[in-house]
């Protein structure tokens, strides 16, 4: 019998952003790995706990209030090094909303201040007048969804893998530098900032993008994308061993069903 | 002189109010106010300024009906009441109200308004009805699609109450610090409840606080008892920020078996028991709340003690139904701390008979992120039959599956009134069935038993 394999995830700030349901993607993911018997350890970290010591395969980082968002932006510098170094090693990172916002250069409020992030995607955010607040439904670039197709493991061609579907909730316009790709384009919804269709970031294994929802359990074929990449990392190449979705597809379908008819 | 723009407002109200009433739309409250307000943008003002003993306003994430409807019937016997009962809780179903009440001449008989009101209307309400006493009930998380976040709220709210003259009341939870710290820059005077108990006799869920941070100086706040979310016994370890004491407080308290509850009140110095048909921890604070509006206005004790003890709630807020021989009882659920809540009360039972409804419209909040943050794990070994409805039935079946549920494939079905004929018909006899819906649900809910033959007595409150 083989070794059992695990997962070693990062829970940043998860007593200050934890809003808008995002812990609905740690429980996701210790589901999906605990079904299939791999191990999960969530380790929470927070305002003075050092990253140093630590070897995560997977971060997550959720969203926030503004008021939260400062306090961490504060504590987050101290961990930039070590976050970005873990990016560089193909530790997977999955960042929402106040998370994005935190790991990209800057956000600037609307009254002119500057709340610093750690620029690991290189983007910045601007805060607006008007709040971005919907259903989210997004084509996921070819790219990726390349990746997902050859991942996720079911042999039911039903399953329309090519899309994510969430909600937004934000007023920062997010507008992505030269370099760094976008998750995906919006169908219906804002995005990034309602303007250039584009929703998300992503740079080598880290994602940001503005889906809450939860986001992971109504699109499993983006959880387990996550989950094998991140499990790669430490064990290669990796097979998932295939799950009864059909529950989550119907959430997924029928939101997006929703956001079509009544957005 | 007369002020033909009310008496045209008034009017229009009236007739529209009229029209509704032939099409049958009991539901629809808000629309009188609505056009009334478009020809009179004044006419709350203008009619709030002959109310006698003024208005009391009852605002808060979760309660605001329950304790307006308590307060309500406490001061009934001193007051000619006027209250917007039927629902909308805006400015335009404190209009409809105004409207249907008053004369064609605008004169009212009214002499005390009760006004529950809708969060993010607050600062609105109060510019237009200038209060006498508010009661701030709570702060969460809560329809954040509609709102955007508990903070903005909050900042709101201060700076409105900021402006309030010295003759004004605030009544407060002391146990939330968002709440206490309203007091923050207000000029009147401040009557604090809350609870005494450290502990509390309900199931404990996951922590979905809100505020962990003293909102003066940003450290971490020190509990010495957490009660529910954030509601507890807290103080700031670095500044002066702390739980006020209770003015009235409640203590000792029993959650029995058939849904009621036993506690004591201490008011000043006097102590007293009181007991009341309505489950949980909320509806402790929405006691205290009205006794404080009592004290307030120095009504004998034993008139809210009588009131309250004879209370039986509004539709859907703890209901109790009987259909044919089986029994139902309906808890409203709209955001995460209310419906952990809602948890805690149900799961102090087992082979719980549920039907959970969850709709993304308007009213419900278009965003159902929120059933991540509560607690269904709590349930998932009491649960005995479960069945899913409404607009985002598969949501929460998703949602139910990773709290460890085993859901069938006949357990989900979108619509409602099919959902509920069906959990009936599987409901074993002398069982009772539990109905968890969303506000839209809620309604689809009164709609079918309706339909099934219950006759409803909350149709026209």
């Amino acid at each position: 019998m083989a070794k059992p394999i695990s997962l070693n995830i990062c829970h940043l700030y998860p007593d200050l952003m934890d809003t808008y349901g995002d812990k609905g993607n740690i429980i996701a993911l210790i589901k999906r790995c605990q079904w299939r018997k791999i191990n999960v350890k969530i380790t929470n970290i927070s305002i003075g706990q050092s990253l140093s010591t630590f070897d995560f395969d997977f971060y997550f980082f959720g969203g926030g209030q503004d008021r939260q968002q400062i306090i961490v932006s504060r504590d987050l510098q101290s961990k930039a090094y070590y976050l970005k170094k873990a990016i560089e090693s193909k530790s997977v990172l999955l960042s929402i909303c106040g998370g994005y916002q935190l790991l990209q250069k800057y956000f600037k409020t609307l009254d002119g201040k500057i709340i610093k992030g750690i620029g690991l995607f290189n983007a910045y955010t601007i805060g607006s007048r008007d709040r971005m607040i919907q259903n989210l439904l997004i084509k996921i670039n070819n790219n990726i969804k390349n990746q997902i197709f050859n991942s996720y493991p079911t042999s039911d061609i039903r399953y329309p893998i090519s899309e994510l579907i969430g909600f937004e909730n934000h007023s920062g316009k997010t507008y992505l530098g030269q370099t760094v790709q976008p998750l995906g384009k919006v169908i219906i919804g804002a995005g990034n900032n309602g303007e250039d269709q584009t929703e998300g970031a992503v740079y080598k294994n880290a994602f940001g993008c503005y889906l809450h929802g939860s986001l992971l359990p109504k699109n499993p074929h983006f959880a387990d994308f996550l989950i094998l990449k991140a499990l790669e990392r430490r064990y290669g190449k990796v097979k998932l061993e295939s799950l009864d979705d059909n529950l989550e597809w119907q959430a997924h379908q029928a939101a997006i069903e929703r956001t079509r008819s009544s957005p | 002189m007369l002020d033909v723009r009310l008496i045209t407002a008034i009017t229009v109200g009236k007739l529209i109010a009229l029209l509704i009433g032939f099409l049958g739309k009991t539901s629809a409250t808000a629309a009188p106010g609505l056009f009334a307000l478009k020809i009179d943008p004044k006419l709350v003002k203008k009619l709030s300024k002959q109310i006698q003993f003024g208005s009391i306003i009852i605002s808060g994430t979760n309660g605001k009906t329950t304790t307006a409807r308590l307060i309500s019937t406490i001061l009934s016997q001193r007051y000619k009441i006027v209250h917007n009962r039927a629902g909308s809780n805006l400015l335009r179903g404190i209009a409809s109200t105004l409207t249907s009440q008053s004369s064609l001449l605008g004169i009212l008989k009214s002499n005390l308004a009760i006004w529950e009101v809708d969060e993010a209307t607050l600062p609105e309400a109060i510019n237009n009805t200038s209060p006498k006493i508010i009661v701030l009930l709570n702060l969460f998380r809560d329809q954040l699609d509609r709102y955007g976040e508990v903070d903005t709220i909050r900042t709101k709210w201060q700076k409105s109450l900021s402006k309030l003259p010295k003759s004004s009341t605030l009544i407060l939870n002391a146990d939330d610090p968002g709440i206490s710290f309203l007091t923050k820059s207000f000029k009147g005077k401040a009557i604090f409840f809350g609870i005494s108990d450290k502990q509390i006799n309900l199931p404990k869920t996951a922590n979905v606080a809100d505020i962990r941070h003293c909102l003066n100086c940003q450290s971490n706040l020190k509990y010495t008892a957490i009660l529910s979310a954030h509601m507890g016994h807290y103080s700031c370890p670095n500044c002066t920020f702390k739980r006020p004491n209770p003015n009235i407080a409640a203590s000792n308290l029993i959650f029995n078996s058939d849904f009621s509850t036993t506690a004591n009140l201490t008011i000043d110095y006097s102590l007293l028991t009181i007991h009341y048909s309505l489950p949980g921890l909320y509806n402790v604070y929405n006691v205290l709340a009205a006794f404080a509006v009592a004290k307030a206005l120095k009504t004998d004790l034993s008139i809210p003690k009588k009131a309250v003890h004879e209370f039986s709630a509004a539709f859907g807020r703890f209901q109790k139904i009987k259909i044919n021989d089986k029994n139902i009882i309906i808890f409203l659920i709209k955001n995460p701390a209310g419906a952990n809540e809602v948890i805690r009360i149900i799961g102090q039972k087992d082979k719980l008979n549920l039907l959970l409804i969850l709709n993304d419209n308007i009213a419900d909040g278009r965003d159902v992120s929120w059933i991540w943050d509560t607690d269904w794990e709590l349930l998932s070994s009491k649960a005995k039959k479960v069945q899913i409805s409404g607009t985002r039935a598969w949501d929460l079946a998703t949602r139910l599956k990773y709290a460890g549920y085993k859901l069938g494939k006949n357990d989900i079905y979108r619509e409602i009134y099919y959902s509920i004929k069906q959990a009936l018909k599987k409901l074993d006899k002398k069982d009772t069935l539990l109905v968890l819906p969303t506000y839209t649900a809620m309604l689809e809910v009164q709609k079918s038993l309706n339909k099934m033959g219950v006759e409803t007595q909350w149709q026209n409150q």
